[in-house]
């Protein structure tokens, strides 16, 4: 409740920030466009001419080079619109209406292919269109800025910069531009175009039925979203399935991280107490176990516990001193497994798999949380455990009154964004269990099973089942998930604040 | 009055070493609980049975076969040479690409101020929300039409081209390296190019080395991406993560199980190594600074 209510207060502080921005940014753009306008008014004719071709002023001022590369730039965008931007653009709002056909043609004795619609195509490039555009003109009325600013150098008889001057000011005064171009066009081209291609294709029905080249998908605004938030039909379950995988996938999460935490800072604290020989030795030990790669320690792992794997059969042994009384007769016993089952199905059951996904997540926990918070136990100060003894606490004691707050209090912003990335836990979910089948219908039809997670759905739902809409959708919603726990973090650090600190 | 003070002193002593044997015998209890798989991976690796071993913990009859086949006996399911130098070639250009780029954008945030600094590290944090499977299905549709998929130009591209949003770690570094040093060196007429490579480089070491290495071992630990783009199923463009994933197919498991095993040692006892000397800097990776030591 505590949470909730400073969740609610710190959103709502956002909020209000949010709106003030929104506000100076727009009072920013009037301002600019105002700039411009006046730009444009009191410029010569070559800066008026700038808005009709971009190279102009550049030529009158004697930056040759500088004209004839804003020149090409000028020719590249009109290309480009003309041979991908239009085309693409113009069969934006249907994403295609010609069928693919191919059809047998006598004469040359070929199966002939139509001027199809290839609606992943129009959706991608009439994406990048778009950017591109929007960049173009930005880049266009900047152009008219600085031709003005040119005129006033050359009107005042102020050196205007060469060519080569201005490649020396890159690796100067404009070094940051330098440095990021690269980087940022990667970050452009390889994450922020294809999610933002993922997010449209929330709004469409792309899926197995409509699968280009030979089929034509088109929007259906926010019909997806309805299918998944409500309860739907009982062919269709998505969302039954959905609010399935969500409470399993916050349950996984909050168990994974709030576990792995004690018994990692427990780990921590055997392995750093005065008592133990070597720490150096079992802490790498320790070590080891997250540095093999995780395919192949989860891997062999889902072979030690499969239903004919070698825990059963050790577990098929009789237990010492008891004739013909084996260790699956005891758990039989128990009622933790079927009558009629001769083994335990560790990652076959809905409910076993369930809790041995948690276990198995505390042998690679316990050793990281162990790693990272060593170094946090090593600054508790040593005065607050000497006269909590004084006045008699006792060992749990001081681990539940000094240890526990004090760490809680230190690492909470590293606890929420852990528990961030398990709620995308897409390891150890993946690997354990990603070959089982649900005897649940109603997960089987939206192609869920009882462990997947979120994100684990995701990847099945593309990878197998070839159901983008829907695979899209989950992404959204996994986002708005991690967002909220993130914005939440961030609230706890004020890290933007420090980075000054040292320097 | 002295030999009771001894005995107190015995006591005492006696209640220590107790308490060092619990210590010691609860953290040997509990590696061993930890290490069983270890163990059971390097004892298959060195199984005669070439499926899972399922009878027993320990092979019966122990051979060097299974390594001997892995390097000099390729057939059309496991051709682990060929992974690894695969893999390899990726990791190289994988790891300068991502590398170079990392250090550039983590300089670029910490010591250079312009007007798109604080929105662009906005956008960077907003884009870590989103799940990476989700714009890597995307990525495999541009990279195929592109007609680059299947290749390892389109593993080198999908390891290195957003690299650059990994550069908190490095930032952290730089923010910490005193600005009176690039101060002093643009008094005497530095430029920040000059600045980047003479000054921040060479102090740099560290964070240089953890970056190398980080961008280095993410192409022989990802199974998930490769295996998006690498849609042919032709084995000889596998990388080893694939590769050996692969092994444990439904179909295959029972004859390559041991091959997998010793695969799976053969790859990561350099990468434990690697993990292990540099698992101060992941710890400060991870926590992003935010949790000091």
């Amino acid at each position: 409740m505590h949470i909730l209510q400073h969740l609610n207060r710190y959103l709502v502080k956002k909020l209000k920030q949010l709106t003030i921005q929104i506000h100076s940014l727009g009072s920013k753009m009037k301002k600019g466009f105002l700039n411009l306008f006046q730009d444009f008014r009191f410029g010569d004719i070559y800066v008026k001419l700038s808005l009709l071709f971009m190279g102009i002023g550049f030529f009158r001022r004697h930056q040759i080079i500088k004209g004839i590369l804003f020149s090409i730039l000028q020719i590249g965008f009109i290309l480009f619109l003309i041979f991908t931007g239009i085309p693409n653009l113009s069969k934006y709002n249907t994403l295609g209406t010609i069928q693919f056909e191919s059809v047998y043609n006598p004469i040359t004795r070929r199966n002939e292919v139509n001027d199809y619609d290839h609606s992943f195509k129009i959706l991608l490039y009439g994406l990048i269109s778009i950017i591109v555009i929007f960049t173009y003109v930005y880049i266009h009325l900047k152009n008219i800025q600085t031709q003005r600013k040119l005129q006033l150098l050359e009107e005042k008889g102020v050196h205007i910069n060469t060519f080569k001057e201005d490649l020396i000011e890159l690796k100067d005064n404009r070094f940051h531009v330098t440095l990021l171009t690269f980087p940022v066009s990667g970050i452009i081209f390889f994450t922020i175009i294809p999610l933002l291609f993922m997010i449209l294709v929330a709004f469409t029905n792309y899926d197995q039925l409509h699968m280009p080249p030979t089929k034509l998908f088109t929007w259906v605004g926010f019909r997806n979203f309805e299918i998944l938030l409500t309860t739907g039909s009982n062919t269709v379950t998505f969302g039954y399935a959905f609010r399935k995988v969500l409470t399993w996938t916050l349950t996984w999460a909050f168990f994974a991280t709030f576990l792995n935490y004690i018994g990692g800072i427990v780990l921590a604290l055997l392995i750093n107490s005065k008592y133990t020989k070597v720490p150096k030795l079992w802490r790498t030990i320790f070590v080891i176990t997250i540095a093999v790669p995780q395919f192949v320690s989860l891997l062999l792992v889902r072979h030690f516990f499969a239903d004919q794997g070698i825990m059963n059969t050790l577990l098929s042994a009789d237990i010492p001193f008891l004739n013909d009384y084996s260790w699956i007769d005891f758990i039989r016993q128990m009622g933790l497994i079927k009558a009629n089952r001769e083994f335990v199905p560790f990652l076959t059951d809905p409910v076993w798999s369930k809790v041995m996904l948690i276990l198995i997540n505390c042998w690679i926990g316990f050793p990281y949380v162990m790693l990272i918070t060593t170094g946090v136990l090593m600054n508790i100060p040593k005065d607050l455990y000497e006269s909590a003894e004084i006045d008699g606490a006792n060992k749990f004691q001081l681990f539940a009154k000094i240890t526990m707050p004090y760490m809680l209090f230190v690492t909470a912003p590293y606890l929420i964004t852990n528990f961030v990335h398990n709620l995308n836990n897409f390891n150890v979910i993946y690997l354990l269990t990603s070959t089982r089948v649900t005897s649940n219908q109603l997960l089987a039809n939206a192609n869920a099973s009882d462990t997947d997670l979120l994100v684990t759905w995701l990847f099945k739902l593309t990878q197998d089942y070839y159901n983008y809409k829907m695979a899209s959708v989950i992404g959204i919603m996994m986002f708005l998930l991690s967002a909220i726990f993130t914005l939440l973090a961030f609230n706890y650090t004020i890290k933007s604040n420090k980075e000054d600190r040292f320097q | 009055m002295s030999k009771t003070a001894q005995q107190i002193k015995n006591a005492a002593k006696l209640k220590k070493r107790i308490r060092t044997v619990i210590h010691n015998g609860l953290l040997a209890v509990i590696s061993f609980f930890w290490l069983i798989p270890i163990f059971w991976l390097i004892a298959s690796a060195f199984n005669t049975d070439r499926g899972v071993n399922i009878r027993q913990f320990f092979p019966t009859t122990w051979t060097l076969d299974n390594f001997y086949q892995l390097f000099f006996q390729t057939d059309s399911v496991a051709n682990f040479p060929r992974w690894f130098l695969n893999t390899l070639t990726v990791a190289v250009f994988a790891c300068i690409i991502s590398s170079l780029f990392v250090l550039m954008v983590s300089y670029t945030m910490s010591r250079l101020r312009f007007n798109m600094r604080k929105p662009l590290m906005n956008v960077g944090i907003i884009l870590g929300l989103f799940p990476g499977v989700l714009s890597m299905i995307a990525i495999y549709f541009i990279l195929k039409s592109l007609g680059l998929t299947d290749s390892l130009l389109a593993l080198i591209i999908v390891y290195s081209a957003s690299s650059g949003l990994g550069y908190l770690v490095a930032k952290g570094f730089f923010d910490t390296i005193p600005k009176s040093l690039d101060e002093a060196a643009r008094i005497d007429g530095a430029t920040q190019w000059d600045v980047f490579w003479r000054i921040i480089i060479p102090l740099s070491r560290p964070i240089i080395v953890y970056t190398v290495l980080l961008a280095f071992l993410a192409p022989w630990v990802d199974f998930v991406f490769a295996n998006i783009i690498m849609t042919s199923r032709d084995t000889n463009k596998f990388t080893v993560a694939i590769g050996l994933y692969n092994m444990l197919d439904r179909n295959l498991v029972n004859n390559y199980f041991s091959l997998f095993t010793a695969g799976a040692v053969v790859v990561s006892i350099p990468i434990s190594v690697l993990f292990i000397f540099m698992q101060k800097f992941y710890v400060e990776g991870v926590t992003g600074g935010s949790v000091k030591g």
